[in-house]
């Protein structure tokens, strides 16, 4: 943070890279004030750890192994990070701008970064970099346990088998991908009830829907969802019918794309 | 300085701001007047690039906002006091800022000294007074020693003790040569501030004068007549060639006459008197004609007819 500030308190024009990289200090700043945010990443891996041994242990206690299909020995790693990581930090992610909406600080924000591009896009750089550290953790630390409670029943993968560790290393990208889809939508909806239910409907609701349709149209349309998509990058094997695991992260990275250029896109032109 | 020329923001049909221009001076204090609704704040959002005009241009310092860098250190406002995070403490508020627009760290501890709120440095906003954030805005503002301060309805929330330091802030940063504009609905304070005034209403330039030449040129003085006989006495004045109004509370506001006349006009003709009372032009009289016309909300006027036809 020092280095920055010196850095960046030269007389003159400052050049672009000591404007941006004040402006990420900013948002950084800003980010590491708000007590809350560390409460609730601290509950969120509390509650991503709790549920994953739980369903590790159900998965060790039943008789027969995982059948082959989506509950793979790797993917049970990540049941329970799948809701109770994404969500509170997708809901923390909404917040970034929605919070200040609400409170009127993005006038603060954008008196002090105007190009608004330019503040859109140092908040998607910290809280994705944010998310991607506590994702990469989470999903390895997911991974550990499950694997370690399973591997007494002789059921467990390892780190050393092809293909484990970007799986498991595409788990942590789930929850930048998610966050970022969810800063573009609150940025756009500005409304933070709105905004996270918008995200939740992206995360979640559009799989949702996807899976009642008729079976033909199940898979077509349910391999472009951030849920699908998410479970196949866990996946060793991919499924008949779905994205192979490379696809399926292009897809996790289409949707945050989308959402933040959207959000460019409508915050460029309105009245903040 | 500010410059504005030709600026206008509409809102679907009704302009809030409208062909508004004029020039913010350094070296002064500027107060900006209006009542409520006349587009003061929306002229100071066009003004930060905030929202985007219609039509016509603001320039600060020769440039448009949004062209500025590291603009804290050209432009310090406060347009809503209340605007912060309330998780967050004062001190880390204004550091964020200040590593924003590249601003020494020391200057946080000096902003937080010269607003009184280091003692509150490490407390959360959210337990803050408005008078409290009040102060903790303005300590923002002029984080990046700015040469132009704006600041919407400063005094807001502040008690006598802070509307007097604040006063004098605005006044010693004017003398230094910065370049001040502030925005208040009440005329009393401005009276007090401001050296400069510019009025508007409805979104439209109604004066920009000295506040001295304001309070000469816009109001006259009048007399202020209660009678039981009020109509009578106002169809008498006004064959004698007087102006008369009827105020709100039944009041006729003569002009044209002086006291001594009327007194004299009234008891020629059997009409009782029960109040005469010359009245001085006053800053605030100034300022109520010159935005009578442009009041988006006025209080009803109900009972003054049934009064004035007694």
């Amino acid at each position: 943070m020092t280095a920055v500030a010196s850095r960046t308190d030269e007389p003159g024009v400052p050049s672009l890279a000591a404007r941006a990289l004040a402006e990420l200090a900013f948002e950084w700043v800003k980010l590491r004030s708000v007590r809350s945010n560390y409460v609730t990443l601290l509950i969120a891996a509390i509650a991503t750890l709790g549920s994953t041994v739980l369903v590790a242990r159900a998965v060790s206690a039943a008789s027969a192994p995982p059948p082959p299909g989506p509950l793979t020995a790797l993917s049970a790693s990540f049941l329970g990070y799948a809701e109770y990581a994404v969500i509170p930090v997708s809901v923390l992610a909404v917040l970034q701008f929605t919070s200040e909406y609400a409170t009127g600080l993005i006038s603060t924000t954008f008196c002090a970064v105007p190009r608004r591009w330019a503040a859109l896009a140092s908040k998607a750089v910290v809280t994705g970099a944010c998310a991607l550290i506590a994702g990469e953790l989470l999903a390895f630390a997911c991974f550990w346990l499950t694997q370690a409670l399973l591997s007494g029943r002789h059921r467990g993968v390892s780190l050393a088998q092809p293909g484990v560790p970007g799986a498991v290393a595409a788990g942590g990208f789930v929850l930048c991908a998610c966050a970022l889809t969810a800063l573009g939508l609150g940025a756009i909806i500005r409304h933070t009830p709105g905004a996270i239910t918008a995200t939740l409907a992206a995360i979640y609701g559009v799989a949702a829907l996807c899976l009642v349709l008729p079976s033909q149209w199940k898979d077509d349309l349910g391999r472009f969802t951030i849920a699908f998509a998410a479970t196949q990058v866990v996946a060793l094997h991919s499924q008949p019918g779905l994205l192979s695991g490379a696809a399926s992260v292009l897809v996790l990275v289409a949707w945050p794309a989308a959402a933040l250029l959207a959000a460019w896109l409508v915050t460029a032109r309105r009245d903040a | 300085m500010i410059e504005l020329n030709g600026l206008t923001k509409r809102f679907g049909q009704v302009a809030a701001v409208d062909e508004l221009s004029f020039t913010v001076r350094p070296g002064r204090v500027t107060g900006f007047l209006g009542p409520n609704g006349a587009g003061k704040t929306t002229t100071m959002r066009l003004i930060l690039g905030l929202d985007v005009p219609t039509s016509g241009t603001a320039l600060v310092g020769g440039h448009r906002y949004q062209q500025l860098i590291r603009p804290l250190r050209q432009v310090g406002s406060v347009l809503d006091a209340t605007a912060v995070h309330g998780g967050r403490t004062a001190y880390d508020h204004l550091l964020s800022l200040a590593v924003s627009n590249g601003i020494r760290h020391g200057r946080v501890r000096q902003v937080l000294e010269l607003t009184g709120l280091d003692s509150v440095a490490t407390k959360r906003v959210r337990g803050f007074s408005l008078g409290m954030k009040q102060r903790l805005g303005i300590a923002a503002a002029l984080l990046g020693e700015p040469p132009v301060l704006m600041f919407d309805e400063p005094v807001n929330g502040l008690d006598a003790d802070g509307v007097r330091w604040i006063r004098q802030l605005l006044r010693r940063l004017a003398a230094d040569g910065h370049t001040v504009l502030i925005s208040s609905h009440l005329m009393s304070e401005m009276a007090l501030t401001a050296d400069h005034l510019v009025v508007i209403g409805r979104g439209k330039l109604l004066a920009d004068a000295p506040t001295q030449s304001l309070t000469e040129a816009g109001a006259r003085a009048d007399v202020l007549v209660r009678s039981p006989q009020a109509r009578e006495l106002a169809e008498l004045l006004t064959i004698r060639g007087a102006a008369v109004k009827v105020e709100q509370d039944g009041g006729l506001a003569v002009t044209g006459l002086d006291a001594p006349a009327i007194a004299d006009l009234a008891a020629a003709h059997g009409v009782a008197v029960h109040e005469l009372v010359p009245r001085q032009p006053s800053l605030e009289q100034a300022y109520l004609d010159l935005t009578a016309a442009s009041t988006d909300y006025r209080a009803s006027t109900g009972p003054r007819s049934t009064e004035a036809t007694r």
